[in-house]
């Protein structure tokens, strides 16, 4: 037996026990969506591996499921939430909603706020009975029942007998009085039942003490809402109001809406939104206009300076030119979120490094300081050099990898049929490079399209756009003015709404994507040539 | 090519005896993977046992292993719980499991995990989240009863919504100012003594107050728009997302003088970690912010005072509150309930919390006990005792935005007509005003 083979099956095994341990958690939670991806792929996964008639599948199957799991799955999803009302007061289920309503207790005002020991005794026959110590005059007993049977009469009866001469409670011998911890060990059931007084009060269970003597309190015997499945309406007990279903995933009682609502899908509804509302659509014309330019002008910056950088340093006969190459790469090992904070300091208008070593240039040229993050201008601008210092290793490293691998002869040819140098650098170096990198360089896009990270921490938006109908800044690009819109502004959580716009970009940068790939396979087609 | 199907035929016959092992294996390891399940079955179903039998003496307790309860806490609570939940777990016979959770992320994780049924039972988290999460149907009223009267009146209203009480509060902060007590021998009691104060002592800033420098803040500038009569949902009962006072006289009045004071260098432009480097380097003479940052203040000799009045009156800073929760998913609300009432409340678990994390206490009981041991500590909550408690309602979320902005463009003195919208803002005013609008506009909006 090779040893390789044994790894395999080593590996399939753990697999296939992990696999097996998945099937009834799932069926637990009764998440079938879950279950039938689960199944489908360790079949996949264990016919590809246990045959060797689909050789090619073993090599892309592992690929395949991260790319089904970690892409297409998130992205489908997210185009199934902006098609759904998910948000603040509608994360729920119709389902458990409508549970949260029914578990809904009030208290009529009279009875607000009355507090009483409350004893918990158990007969032969293990059924539970509450002992209310309300007043002198009120010692209540009866049987705690469910709310199922609170239509059999059993109300409570004032029972002096139960206590001494001394006031000191005193249970008759065919009652068992259950000690808190035997109350906490049984909670589950008796947090379920009540003591009726009369038609429309009763006691339950509320504070079980360790220390003291357990407490309980007085509730209406009626729920809050009731609901009633077949006409799908609610009604409010406390006002006796029916409440209809609305249109947007909540009950509606006298014009109000109920909360919890449920998920619902609404259809295009958040698309119109994005489209149609007013105090959208201003700002996200800045918006999206800026998002465009820093996109573009990010990965120019960056590939313009790593070029340059790569270029230079290409010359074999340089000196410790593995020392500078390995200097020109730091910048890309410390993690994004340090430098960005770091240049936020350096770049304070007031106390910052930056401010501070040009206050020479400043006096010598008699100009204002410049007020980074203050200014339109200004804070773009700062932007997109803190996003060059932290892009520009990224594309030295591609670039100095794609020089290397362009041909020699190619330039030594250009040289013997007398080109200059920079001919040849814009001739034949140039192009090759372009058909190597452009797929890189149109990730670089889409990557400083959705940069996140670098907006939130260096500016958080700002400046504010003064007078945009929504609080939105200069230096939001679309995903973080959806980020202030739809999570940290606004009511709550408007999942559905950020899922649109999320779509929305997800498109516009798929659509950025073929185009670049279509035109870098033409350059392909001419320079692949060569 | 023969060679190599002769090879893998006969890696095919060996890999035979091989499968044998390896469904020996795999067997092995679902058996283990099944055998830890059961036992967790087990402990998971106390209430099936039927426990005691014919005879009376036999107590409902035979069940073999107790009732759970999961609470999510952040870390400096977490610590302090967990030497003390073990008396109340021995003396109540349940099982508590602490988890460490980030104080930031519970809410989130509260509104996914609760509904999928993997949430805990009992919860902290901030006041200003309880409108969200009761929206959301994910938290259970909790009635405080006679403990309510131990609590002091800003942390009930923190945890009002909808005429009910929806957490234990356990800690509050609130902002106040610190003095650079080498340079200075208190905090004056009006603005033009500060300002005073700081020309007398000479330092480069006067007053170092986050919120500006380009860094929107409506919390630490809530004091210069809401101490004359300004607010931002007026408060009767509950907060009122259609009662916005951002451009009432009072909100106005206190925005213009912030306005003046911005102008004659009282109150620096400076967002948090300008305005804290400052104050550490000795460059400011005093320090607008919360009992968090006492350690970061300890690089100078320092005191903490109340913030200046504004017209006579005190200022009125933004109350956090920490409280607990319980779970509207939990599966035994009365003992959550009961850990909350009969245990976590008592003082003995509140001083231990204060221990590990010296925020202002939000019971009597633990004010009393700090209020002799900490003179800082009871500069904070005076300074607390005077605010309001952030407006708890989702509506919120529309304030945060439109407030810093305006109060940035005040702070910032960053006047003027905007080439893109074509808005002009001149004054204090039109801030205010336009922020009022714009709040107005986004709960109108939903």
């Amino acid at each position: 037996m090779k040893f390789s083979t044994f790894v395999r099956y080593l590996f399939l095994a753990v697999f296939n026990s992990f696999i097996i341990y998945l099937v009834p958690v799932t069926i637990a939670f009764e998440s079938w969506f879950l279950l039938t991806i689960i199944i489908i792929i360790s079949f996949l996964i264990n016919i590809t591996y246990l045959t060797n008639r689909l050789k090619p599948l073993k090599w892309i199957t592992p690929g395949m499921i991260f790319l089904l799991s970690f892409v297409v799955f998130p992205a489908a999803y997210s185009f199934y939430v902006s098609f759904t009302n998910w948000s603040t007061g509608h994360i729920l289920t119709k389902q458990q909603a409508i549970e949260r309503l029914e578990d809904m207790t009030f208290t009529n005002d009279n009875q607000k706020g009355v507090e009483f020991d409350l004893y918990i005794l158990q007969d032969q026959d293990l059924d539970f009975y509450f002992l209310a110590d309300l007043d002198p005059d009120k010692l209540l007993f009866g049987k705690a029942i469910k709310k199922e049977e609170y239509s059999q009469v059993f109300y409570a009866t004032h029972e002096p007998s139960f206590k001494d001469l001394n006031g000191n409670i005193s249970i008759p011998d065919e009652y068992y009085l259950l000690s808190a911890k035997e109350q906490i060990a049984n909670s589950s059931e008796l947090q379920d039942l009540a003591l009726l007084i009369d038609k429309n009060t009763r006691v339950q269970l509320y504070n079980i003490s360790v220390f003291g003597a357990s407490s309980g309190r007085l509730l209406s015997a009626q729920q809050k809402y009731s609901y009633y499945a077949e006409a799908d309406i609610l009604y409010d007990n406390v006002n006796n109001l029916e409440c209809n279903l609305g249109n947007r995933g909540n009950f509606i009682c006298d014009g109000e809406t109920i909360d919890p609502g449920w998920r619902i899908t609404v259809g295009t509804e958040n698309y119109k939104r994005i489209v149609e509302d007013e105090r959208f659509r201003g700002p996200l014309r800045i918006v999206t206009f800026w998002t465009f330019q820093f996109a573009f002008f990010a990965v120019l910056a960056t590939f313009f300076i790593g070029l340059l950088l790569s270029v230079t340093l290409n010359k074999e006969s340089l000196k410790f030119q593995k020392i500078y190459r390995s200097i020109y790469i730091l910048p890309y090992a410390i993690p994004g979120f340090i430098s960005i904070l770091v240049f936020k300091g350096l770049l304070n208008p007031d106390f910052g490094l930056v401010n501070e070593w040009f206050a020479p240039v400043y006096e010598l040229f008699n100009i204002e300081p410049i007020n980074w993050f203050r200014t339109k201008a200004s804070s773009r601008t700062a932007v997109l050099l803190v996003n060059a210092w932290l892009g520009f290793p990224y594309m030295f490293l591609i670039t100095t990898g794609a020089l290397q691998s362009i041909p020699k002869e190619l330039l030594e040819a250009a040289k013997v049929d007398g080109a200059t140098s920079r001919q040849s650098f814009w001739r034949i170096t140039f192009p090759l490079l372009l058909v190597s990198i452009s797929p890189l360089l149109i990730g670089a896009f889409a990557f400083n399209f959705n940069n996140f990270t670098l907006i939130f921490l260096l500016t958080s938006g700002g400046p504010p756009i003064v007078g945009a109908d929504v609080a939105v800044g200069y230096t939001d690009i679309l995903i973080s003015f959806t980020y202030d819109l739809a999570i940290a502004g606004g009511r709550g959580y408007q999942f559905g709404l950020a899922a649109s716009v999320t779509t929305i970009i997800f498109l516009i940068v798929l659509l950025i994507s073929a185009i670049s790939f279509r035109y870098s396979k033409r350059l392909e087609r001419v320079y692949g040539n060569l | 090519m023969s060679e190599y199907t002769y090879i893998n035929e006969r890696e095919y016959m060996k890999s035979n005896k091989l499968r044998f092992i390896v469904f020996l294996l795999m067997f092995s390891m679902i058996a283990i993977a099944c055998g830890g399940d059961a036992t967790e079955e087990t402990s998971e179903a106390p209430e099936t046992t039927e426990a005691p039998q014919e005879t009376l003496a036999a107590p409902a307790t035979t069940a073999p292993t107790p009732e759970k309860l999961v609470i999510w806490a952040e870390e400096k609570i977490a610590i302090a719980l967990e030497p003390l939940v073990g008396a109340y777990e021995s003396a109540a016979g349940v099982d508590i499991e602490v988890v460490i959770y980030d104080f930031g992320a519970i809410k989130n994780d509260v509104l996914t995990a609760g509904p999928a049924g993997e949430g805990p039972d009992l919860f902290v988290g901030p006041h200003d989240m309880v409108g969200e999460i009761v929206a959301n149907g994910v938290v259970a009223p909790l009635d405080l009863g006679s403990i309510a009267s131990d609590i002091f009146d800003v942390g009930i209203t923190a945890f009002s919504y909808g005429g009910d009480v929806y957490g234990f509060p356990y800690a509050t902060e609130a902002i106040a100012m610190y003095y650079n007590a080498d340079l200075v021998d208190g905090v004056p009691s009006t603005w033009e003594e500060v300002k005073a104060a700081c020309d007398a002592a000479g330092t480069e800033l006067c007053v170092g107050a986050p919120g500006g420098g380009g860094g929107g803040d409506a919390y630490h500038n809530h004091p210069f728009f809401a101490s004359d009569g300004g607010y931002i949902f007026k408060f009767d009962g509950g907060f009122d997302p259609n009662d916005v006072g951002l451009d009432n006289a009072g909100a106005i009045a206190s925005a213009e003088y912030l306005d003046s004071l911005v102008k004659n260098g009282t109150v620096a432009s400076t967002d948090y970690g300008a305005s804290m480097t400052a104050f550490q380097e000795g460059r400011s003479l005093f320090w607008m912010t919360g009992p968090w940052a006492r350690n970061d203040a300890a690089a100078v000799n320092y005191g903490v005072g109340l913030i200046p009045t504004f017209n006579g009156n005190p200022a009125t800073p933004f109350v956090g509150v920490r409280g607990m929760f319980v779970s509207a998913f939990s599966e035994n609300k009365v003992l959550a309930q009961s850990f909350i009432l009969d245990f976590f409340s008592t003082v003995d678990v509140q001083a231990a919390m204060y221990a590990q994390d010296p925020r202002l206490p939000a019971t009597k009981s633990l004010f009393a006990v700090v209020e002799a041991q900490d003179p800082i500590a009871a500069q904070f909550a005076a300074s607390a005792s005077n605010g309001i408690p952030m407006p708890n309602i989702p509506e919120m979320g529309n304030v945060w935005g439109p407030v810093g902005d305006a109060m940035l463009i005040i702070r910032d003195q960053n006047y003027g007509t905007n080439e893109d919208t074509g808005v002009t803002v001149n004054s204090a005013a039109d801030a205010m005003k336009l922020a009022a609008q714009q709040v107005r506009d986004a709960i109108a909006g939903g």
